[in-house]
């Protein structure tokens, strides 16, 4: 797809901007992301293609101002739903829960 | 099936290699000039879009590989060769770019045709 | 006295994370000890001190070399290396006529068991809208200026081959071991935005 993922010669992004003595993980929920892609395709059992073209869906607004691991856990969550094993509905109950101070 | 933490190690050190063991006949010999397809899949490419409609040349054959385009929608492998394309910088970006410098880009059958 | 620190505020994607684990733990669906395995791996075993050793031991066993360009796969696991995000491997040779640079533009590839996880320069958008048409400009940037009769050789590594830059041997290097030599490669040599 045409999407804003495919970067390849696009003007207007600014410098690079490396960061020196980078830590592999920048906080404690991007390590839990990362685990997620191995364990949720063993029982889930999407490729790689498929995890790809949903970080693809993303709005491509909101895909240029989130992070990589966002992009993953995005996919995650497209990839769960449409196998109805974790719904939106679900997760945001959840997340409201913790808000409240659950678990 | 349940990944535990013993099967780490192992499915960290094997992967899952995206090469596909049958003989399928590449479409082109490395040598041949070569045409990008301009395909607007609005579905899942690895195609980008700056290649559409230029002309390479084929380097490497890489061999059968996963066609990505279909996996992604659960619409079979498509196995077929996926090769590294010569592309001249000045082909894809025009005059401005350096006359030396060149692109290669790893392409599938399917995005080419014989130029 | 120092000032204690308020704790800090978690945020909307940290709790939306932690949602989703615990969900899919009470499922049963996942081992959270597997996350931390994973996490384990990639953050203190897999880095690119592995790929250093690649490109020592080619600089050091011409054989090696030969082996490591022919079927860069087999050579690197007959130092250990394999799996995840290097399933198929391709070793591109720096030399005084070509220099290699490695760019993923449609997502960010790159070849975990030799490098690790990708940092985030090589993950954002600048990266990967520019490799590909102002390679020296973006070289500029890492300091990294080439001569004019150089070609630049940009790799955009769309399919499911995986890219290592073998970077020239720095002059004055000769007497050294490999070991020595491994400690002269930098990541950044092995992605090619630098060269030693």
């Amino acid at each position: 797809m045409n999407g804003i993922h495919d970067l390849g010669g696009m003007h207007g992004f600014g410098p690079i901007n490396p960061e020196p003595d980078e830590p592999v993980f920048h906080a404690e929920w991007e390590k839990r992301v990362f685990g997620l892609f191995a364990t949720t395709s063993a029982f889930a059992g999407f490729s790689v293609d498929e995890f790809r073209h949903a970080i693809e869906n993303l709005p491509p607004a909101e895909y240029l101002e989130t992070s990589y691991y966002e992009h993953w856990l995005h996919s995650f969550e497209e990839m769960l739903a449409i196998r109805g094993i974790v719904t939106k509905a679900e997760l945001d109950a959840r997340v409201d829960q913790i808000r409240q101070g659950g678990q | 099936m349940l990944l535990t933490p013993d099967l780490v190690p192992v499915i960290s050190a094997s992967g899952q290699s995206a090469r596909v063991d049958e003989k399928i006949a590449a479409r082109f010999k490395t040598g041949t000039t070569v045409r990008v397809r301009n395909l607007h899949p609005t579905t899942h490419t690895r195609l980008p879009g700056y290649l559409c409609g230029k002309v390479g040349t084929v380097e490497i054959d890489h061999g059968v590989f996963i066609f990505p385009d279909t996996h992604a929608h659960n619409l079979g492998e498509k196995p077929q060769h996926c090769y590294s394309i010569r592309f001249k910088a000045t082909e894809v970006w025009g005059p401005t770019a350096a006359a030396n410098d060149t692109l290669r880009v790893d392409l599938f059958d399917d995005y080419l045709d014989p130029a | 006295m120092a000032k204690t620190k308020p704790a800090p505020v978690e945020s909307e994607t940290a709790i939306r994370v932690r949602a989703l684990e615990a969900i899919l733990i009470e499922k049963g669906l996942i081992d959270p000890k597997a996350i931390d395995a994973l996490v384990d791996t990639y953050e203190t075993k897999v880095g690119p001190r592995n790929g250093a050793k690649v490109v020592a031991r080619a600089w050091f066993d011409p054989a090696y070399k030969q082996r490591l360009l022919a079927d860069a796969t087999s050579a690197i696991k007959e130092l250990g290396f394999s799996g995840m995000q290097g399933e198929d491997m391709v070793v591109v040779e720096n030399t005084d006529s070509v220099h290699n640079v490695i760019v993923c533009t449609l997502c960010s590839c790159y070849p975990w068991p030799t490098l690790g996880l990708p940092p985030v320069w090589y993950k954002s958008a600048p990266y990967r809208a520019r490799t590909v048409s102002d390679p020296r400009g973006v070289l500029k940037e890492f300091g990294t200026i080439l001569p004019e009769d150089v070609e630049v050789r940009v790799w955009d590594t769309t399919a499911e081959l995986r890219y290592l830059v073998l970077p020239k041997r720095p002059a004055g290097s000769e007497a050294l071991g490999e070991e020595a030599l491994a400690a002269l490669v930098t990541r950044d040599s092995m992605i090619g935005v630098t060269v030693l």
